[in-house]
């Protein structure tokens, strides 16, 4: 049984666009916000992404989860690169010290010491800026875009028959995947495997990872002989195919694309 | 299903080296943009290069069956990439905090890529790697790191380069010998370069980011999958297709991987030898060891389900 993402109706602004439009700017919007570090530009396009999402009508209660670890996340990497400095050394060439800190004990005669600086800290701030705004439009996607639209969302961009179901199937099978992991490391907690307590060599420990991984694995090979069956009988791919939704631009649409080529081309050229 | 010279391939491969090079040695003179520093644009640089070279290999051997995509393929693709999305997602140490042993964290999904590449052709390997990986990083909202869902493509096309010849024992021993020079050759750069730091290796409660010297076992990993899959050579004597999907799943490792490694001197200004021993050993050594233990624990399990449903 297919599970769906958590997507419903919302009447919000990013539901106001025609999918194909929407995957247009926001691969533009991506696309630009890897060209940059200037966290000048960096906070324009954080303000796009925070309009998008106080638009969006996604609740808390329904994406709390993906925030949380999202939020984990890109404070733990900033934090990271603040500390090391590490992934900078291409934007920025010199450094100045605001101060160093240094550890109170000695290891074996070395005290640790960590030097402040003003690139390290402004790196730190606009991967931050950077990763976020990447993110919180990113997370959108699964609750905003109608499943029903993920095929013909990407024929419309220009992908095969083929290709385009292809990527439906995809968006459609991971929520369902995880539902199936989900239910498998249960039953296998049930028979006493712990995951969190893998011991022994590192083969030992890849050879009992098997009991996770090829049970889902084979599962979804077996399950996928009904949808091929399904397909072959309502004869695809002997033609080129037609889409039981049609979606058609409107003038937003046009203005929504225009904008994220603007972006990219303004910011990224 | 016609056969498919070695000759061809390797020309393949060599003409995609000579169109990276260009790019390299003449693009700068053309576009100022392609200097090193132009991290992102390289970045996409290196996308057309990746998918230059599918196309190539495409070309040459397009007659061969292998290249046909039907229902059936349609279907295992979208089950390969949402198989590889989630596991990344769920293996990559943000949401099981997965053992590691010797700086080798535990990320299994790669057997995923090299599964379907062996199992259902070439095609369905590309897109499950390529496809998987960006959803995977996707959902873990790592960013979008466009060279290396490529890289993971062409680790599970080339897993499933293996249809497109019709005599694959031998296939499989010129693909054992390429993989033997390659991990000789890496293997030889570590020794030369035993303190640089493993770059993917990432140990919060001890304080190391990336920022460990690289460890005897990660240095060797390379080597230690290569002689894995010799075992599995040796063992599997009678087996031949398990025995050349293990072996070509390491040749496609070693390419996929090293293409994102080597990338990363231009995208991330690496020395060649930090792509080398920081990034492409600790990353393809494990996978190899993966591979070789998981790949044919899947194919076993994939065998069965073939005898039970008749297909």
């Amino acid at each position: 049984m297919l599970v769906t993402w958590r997507y419903r109706d919302r009447k919000s602004l990013i539901q106001s666009f025609d999918p194909s439009a929407w995957i247009i700017f926001y691969t533009c919007f991506i696309v630009a916000t890897i060209f940059f570090w200037d966290i000048r530009y960096l906070s324009f396009l954080l303000i796009i992404a925070l309009v998008v999402v106080f638009t969006s009508k996604v609740t808390w209660g329904e994406s709390r989860r993906a925030w949380l670890f999202i939020g984990g996340f890109v404070v733990f990497f900033a934090v990271l690169t603040f500390l090391t400095g590490r992934g900078g050394m291409e934007v920025y060439e010199e450094e100045h010290v605001i101060t160093t800190l240094r550890a109170p004990f000695t290891l074996f005669g070395w005290r640790p010491a960590l030097d402040i600086t003003l690139e390290r800290a402004m790196f730190g701030l606009s991967q931050m800026v950077r990763v976020f705004s990447m993110a919180s439009v990113t997370i959108l996607i699964p609750y905003t875009l109608n499943p029903a639209h993920y095929g013909i969302s990407f024929r419309r961009l220009g992908l095969p028959d083929k290709i385009a179901y292809a990527m439906d199937l995809t968006m459609r099978f991971i929520p369902t995947f995880g539902r199936d992991f989900q239910l498998t490391m249960d039953a296998q907690r049930a028979r006493g495997y712990e995951i969190e307590k893998l011991s022994g060599g590192l083969f030992s420990q890849v050879r009992k990872l098997a009991p996770l991984i090829v049970p889902v694995t084979i599962h979804a090979i077996a399950g996928s002989e009904d949808i091929i069956d399904a397909m072959d009988l309502r004869g695809f791919g002997i033609g080129p195919r037609t889409w039981l939704t049609e979606l058609k631009f409107k003038r937003r649409d046009y203005a929504l694309t225009v904008f994220g080529g603007v972006l990219l081309n303004a910011l990224g050229g | 299903m016609n056969g498919t010279r070695p000759l061809s391939v390797v020309l393949s491969l060599a003409a995609v080296l000579v169109v990276f090079l260009l790019v390299v040695w003449i693009g700068p003179s053309f576009n100022e943009s392609l200097q090193l520093d132009e991290t992102a644009l390289i970045r996409f640089v290196f996308v057309g290069v990746g998918l230059l070279a599918v196309f190539v290999v495409y070309w040459f051997t397009r007659d061969n069956a292998a290249w046909e995509v039907g229902t059936r393929e349609v279907v295992y693709m979208a089950i390969g990439a949402a198989l590889y999305a989630v596991f990344s997602y769920l293996f990559n140490g943000t949401v099981f905090v997965v053992p590691s042993v010797s700086q080798v964290a535990l990320r299994p999904a790669i057997a995923i890529p090299m599964f379907f590449g062996y199992a259902f052709g070439p095609v369905v390997g590309f897109f499950s790697g390529a496809v998987g990986n960006m959803f995977g990083d996707a959902l873990t909202g790592f960013g979008l790191y466009p060279q290396w869902s490529v890289a993971n493509g062409l680790v599970g096309m080339i897993s499933g380069m293996i249809a497109l010849y019709v005599d694959k024992k031998r296939a499989m021993d010129a693909v054992l010998y390429i993989s033997a020079a390659l991990a000789a050759v890496t293997t030889l750069i570590w020794i030369l370069n035993p303190t640089l730091e493993n770059l993917m290796f990432f140990d919060v409660d001890a304080g190391i980011f990336g920022d460990a010297a690289i460890s005897t076992f990660a240095g060797l990993s390379a080597v230690v999958g290569f002689v894995l899959v010799v075992l599995i050579r040796l063992i599997f004597r009678e087996n031949i297709d398990l025995a050349a999907a293990v072996t070509w799943a390491m040749l496609g490792n070693f390419i996929g991987i090293g293409f994102a490694s080597i990338s990363d001197i231009w995208v991330n200004g690496y020395s060649p030898s930090v792509a080398i021993v920081g990034e492409f050993l600790p990353a393809a050594g494990p996978n190899m060891i993966f591979a070789a233990i998981l790949v044919p624990i899947l194919i076993g399990a994939y065998n069965a389900l073939q005898r039970q449903i008749g297909r």
